[in-house]
């Protein structure tokens, strides 16, 4: 599987052509550490492909990891498949525990960050750093909303139990915090650990209208009543929920 | 038996039949029924209450052809490792076939208990339509269904006394599934919602439970709020078990007295679990049903050390202990003081990655239990570091354990201060607990350790092996010896082909095997398929590339093993995942 070759969009294309070598150059760090220096380098819209890229390519060893760029383990050590032997039950009631919504002024919406997949502060400051860098970075795997008339971008973002302006794609999809959502969000079925292009883009169709009947968009239906997508530029303009100048931890 | 027909026939059938119904348990009418053909006539027509520990091991319709009066069933089944995510989710255990079959021949069926089953809303349909009588209906670790299949049940059965949910995957598509509970259902024993994710509408559960004075058993979902559990204990007073719901919510001095008292209106609460989000605030709340505790399962509960030892301390009659490692050695040195009563012991990872801080959960901790709680016999403990020494002295303490589960979390972990394998530490506990009945290994371990479990472990019946061994001798140990194993699972370990190939009429003894990630080649898999057409030799292969397994020369090697003993042939259901070797 050449980066060169493959062609799923477009932008590929010129994403790649636009890069030098040493850009290029794929290594075996945690996928989402060369994400963000990626990103750095480049706009979103690079980013994302090239680092879509760069997961294919590497998904011979890698395990998933969840698509968005919050919540990923930093712990150098691969998970053991099952071990230690606890139940997805326990485990999933665990995790939801350590969810905490992140404001940073400036952003209309909030992150929720996962302090368990922190090894400590400095961690959590790094990951926090560069959820915010720019707020208009979404990771979706050859997603890049934009009104093709005005080319605006789009991000995804959903209003919580709080009333709080969420984005999308923090929190995987099969958590059990559904105290935190308006309605339940847990996906059907198999072992979906995060969003997926799929759920996505029956999530975004709803809002255009189109009202998906399979059961497996049921939830998915349901949890969008309340939310929308927001224009990057337009999103400035919400008042954030937090005082500001300041990173609070909710 | 010389003369059996004759001596049995001394008697009527009806008093051979009173004689049997003092027969409860299942393997002393399975050896009456084997006595002669008059026994097994009379015995199958008056067995009530069936077991059946592996769903595949017998065809559904033949169950319920041989016991035609069965009250009581009770079904499992994935391989206990389907809990950690190493069995394909579509491998099987479905429900259908099961009561389809039952529907048929057992009409008069009361009580139905699936475990790690996938059970459809239809199954849960056909179970409300069909079963006049029923009664009880418990799901463990199941998945498959929606509350819209739970609503079917408790609009229809009648005479539900029992609903319990305990970990399942339950889709939440029917949000008031609750109301469907006629107003002339006033029988409820046991509601049991815990795992259910979605809203509760407790209005309507506050008019449920207060039309059941029977009620003895409630487990409430997280999404019940702290201020509503009040306004639901007043309604049962009479409660045995409680599961609370989110015990989390603005502290308000209102709250607290008001919790506190209807919690104190609960003179005979025995058991208390539940406990989401439980922060320290309305913990002394229980305080005064403490002493008549015997079961308390704090394992949801991210209460620090300090608190839970104020509140362990309270409860002098405690039986059974589940709670996170955040309990720490102080808290369980606290326990070892407090609960001399303790039969059971969980300690479950508040952490089990490591991303967080190390906690101070050690061997002191389970030392001190054993020292301190004679009537220890079932232990689970996770934790990061072990000794010999330790090890050596529980066995010592405690002889008589059923049920010794460690899971020190870093696989291949040594005796830290020593850094030699685990190996003396466990084959003192088989050595000195000879009623052990499940055992599950940890650590650093040679094959030494199986040759003393195969030589001691007589009573044993299950055990689970990750990450252990150094080759074939370890497996041939395990299955040469070991009488009275039933279940046996290993991951990870360099057993090979030869032990199982030698073992082969063992198997037919036990229940099951699974052995994924160790060193069996598909040649051995099939000799034995051969050898033994009494199992089933299931092959797992989950990644689909290359040749179909038919192909597959002898030496691939098996990446998931799953044999078990059947008397109904190759299962129809399998998935494209999984190959029935013959």
């Amino acid at each position: 599987m050449s980066t060169t070759e493959t062609g799923n969009s477009s932008t590929t294309e010129s994403a790649v052509s636009g890069l030098d070598y040493e850009e290029t150059q794929l290594t075996l760090a945690a996928s989402g550490a060369s994400r963000s220096e990626l990103e750095r380098k480049r706009g979103f819209s690079e980013g994302v492909d090239l680092s879509l890229e760069t997961k294919d390519f590497l998904s011979g060893s890698s395990d998933e990891a969840p698509i968005s760029g919050a919540g990923e383990p930093s712990a150098a050590k691969a998970q053991v498949v099952g071990w230690p032997p606890v139940r997805s039950f326990r485990r999933n009631v665990l995790k939801s525990c350590t969810y905490v919504k992140v404001a940073v002024d400036g952003t209309p919406y909030l992150r929720k960050v996962d302090l368990e997949a922190h090894a400590g502060y400095q961690q959590l400051l790094t990951a926090l750093e560069e959820m915010f860098s720019c707020f208009t970075a979404r990771n979706y795997p050859n997603e890049r909303l934009v009104d093709p008339v005005n080319g605006t971008e789009y991000v995804p973002t959903y209003e919580d139990k709080d009333g709080d302006w969420m984005l999308i794609g923090d929190v995987p999809w099969k958590v059990r915090s559904s105290s935190n959502f308006t309605g339940n969000i847990k996906g059907f079925g198999s072992h979906v650990e995060a969003i997926n292009k799929e759920e996505l883009e029956g999530a975004i169709s709803t809002i255009h209208g189109k009202h998906h009947s399979t059961e497996n968009n049921l939830d998915v239906c349901r949890f969008m009543q309340t939310a929308s997508l927001m224009k990057s530029s337009e999103a400035v303009d919400l008042a954030p929920r937090t005082p500001t100048g300041c990173i609070t931890a909710r | 038996m010389v003369g059996g027909f004759r001596w049995a026939a001394m008697f009527p059938d009806e008093v051979w039949e009173h004689v049997f119904s003092f027969l409860p348990a299942d393997a002393d009418r399975n050896a009456a029924a084997l006595v002669c053909r008059a026994w097994y006539r009379l015995e199958r027509r008056s067995r009530w209450r069936v077991f059946v520990g592996n769903c595949y091991a017998v065809e559904p319709a033949a169950a319920v052809r041989r016991f035609p009066e069965v009250r009581a069933a009770a079904i499992k089944g994935k391989p206990h490792f389907a809990d950690f995510n190493l069995v394909p989710s579509d491998w099987g255990g479905g429900a259908e076939a099961w009561v389809e079959a039952m529907a048929e021949g057992w009409p008069h069926l009361e009580e139905l208990r699936l475990k790690r089953m996938v059970v459809s809303d239809d199954c849960l349909e056909l179970i409300a339509r069909c079963f006049k009588n029923f009664k009880v209906l418990s799901l463990v670790s199941c998945e498959g269904f929606s509350t819209a299949g739970l609503a079917a049940i408790a609009a229809n059965c009648r005479y539900l006394r029992e609903l319990d949910l305990h970990e399942n995957e339950v889709e939440d598509n029917c949000l008031h599934w609750m109301s469907h509970f006629p107003e002339s259902c006033t029988s409820l024993v046991t509601l049991n919602i815990a795992c259910l994710e979605g809203e509760v509408n407790v209005s309507v559960l506050e008019r449920l439970i207060g039309r059941c004075p029977n009620l003895k058993t409630l487990r409430l979902n997280h999404s019940v709020p702290l201020e509503r559990l009040v306004g639901l204990l007043h309604r049962a007073p009479q409660l045995v078990d409680l599961g609370t719901g989110k015990y989390a919510a603005q502290h308000h001095p209102e709250l607290f007295s008001r919790l506190e008292s209807a919690i104190a209106g609960c003179k005979n609460l025995k058991g208390l679990s539940g406990f989401w989000e439980a922060g320290p605030t309305f913990l002394p709340a229980i305080y005064s049903v403490c002493e008549g505790l015997t079961s308390l399962n704090l394992s949801y509960a991210t209460i620090q050390g300090p608190e839970l030892i104020k509140l362990i301390s309270r409860c002098k009659n405690l039986q059974r202990l589940w709670v996170m490692d955040l309990i720490e050695d102080e808290g369980l040195i606290a326990v070892a003081a407090s609960c001399k009563l303790l039969q059971e012991l969980r300690v479950f990872p508040s952490d089990p990655y490591g991303a967080a801080q190390p906690i101070s959960l050690t061997e002191h901790g389970l030392v001190a239990i054993s020292a301190g709680c004679p009537m220890l016999h079932s232990v689970l403990y996770f934790c990061r570091q072990m000794t010999n020494a330790a090890l050596l002295t529980v066995a010592k303490n405690c002889p008589n354990f059923t049920c010794f589960r460690l899971c020190i979390m870093e696989p291949h972990t040594p005796d830290y201060i020593t850094r030699q394998p685990l190996d003396a530490g466990f084959s003192a506990i088989v050595e000195s607990c000879k009623h052990l009945r499940r055992l599950s290994l940890s650590g650093l371990l040679t094959d030494l350790v199986f040759k003393s479990i195969g030589a001691s472990a007589n009573r044993l019946e299950m055990l689970s092996v990750a990450f252990a061994g150094d080759g074939d001798a370890g497996l041939h140990y395990i299955l040469s010896g070991c009488k009275n194993l039933r279940k046996l699972e290993i991951r990870d370990c360099p057993f090979g082909d030869k032990p199982l190939l030698d073992n082969a009429a063992k198997l037919e003894t036990m229940r099951s095997l699974w052995m994924s990630s160790c060193s069996v080649t598909l040649g051995a898999c099939r000799q034995l398929a051969r050898k033994m057409p009494l199992l089933n030799v299931e092959v797992i292969n989950e990644r689909k590339r290359g040749l179909p397994l038919e192909l597959q020369p002898d030496n691939c090697p098996v990446e998931k093993l799953y044999i078990y003993r059947t008397v109904a042939g190759p299962r129809s259901d399998t998935p494209s995942c999984v190959w029935i070797l013959r």
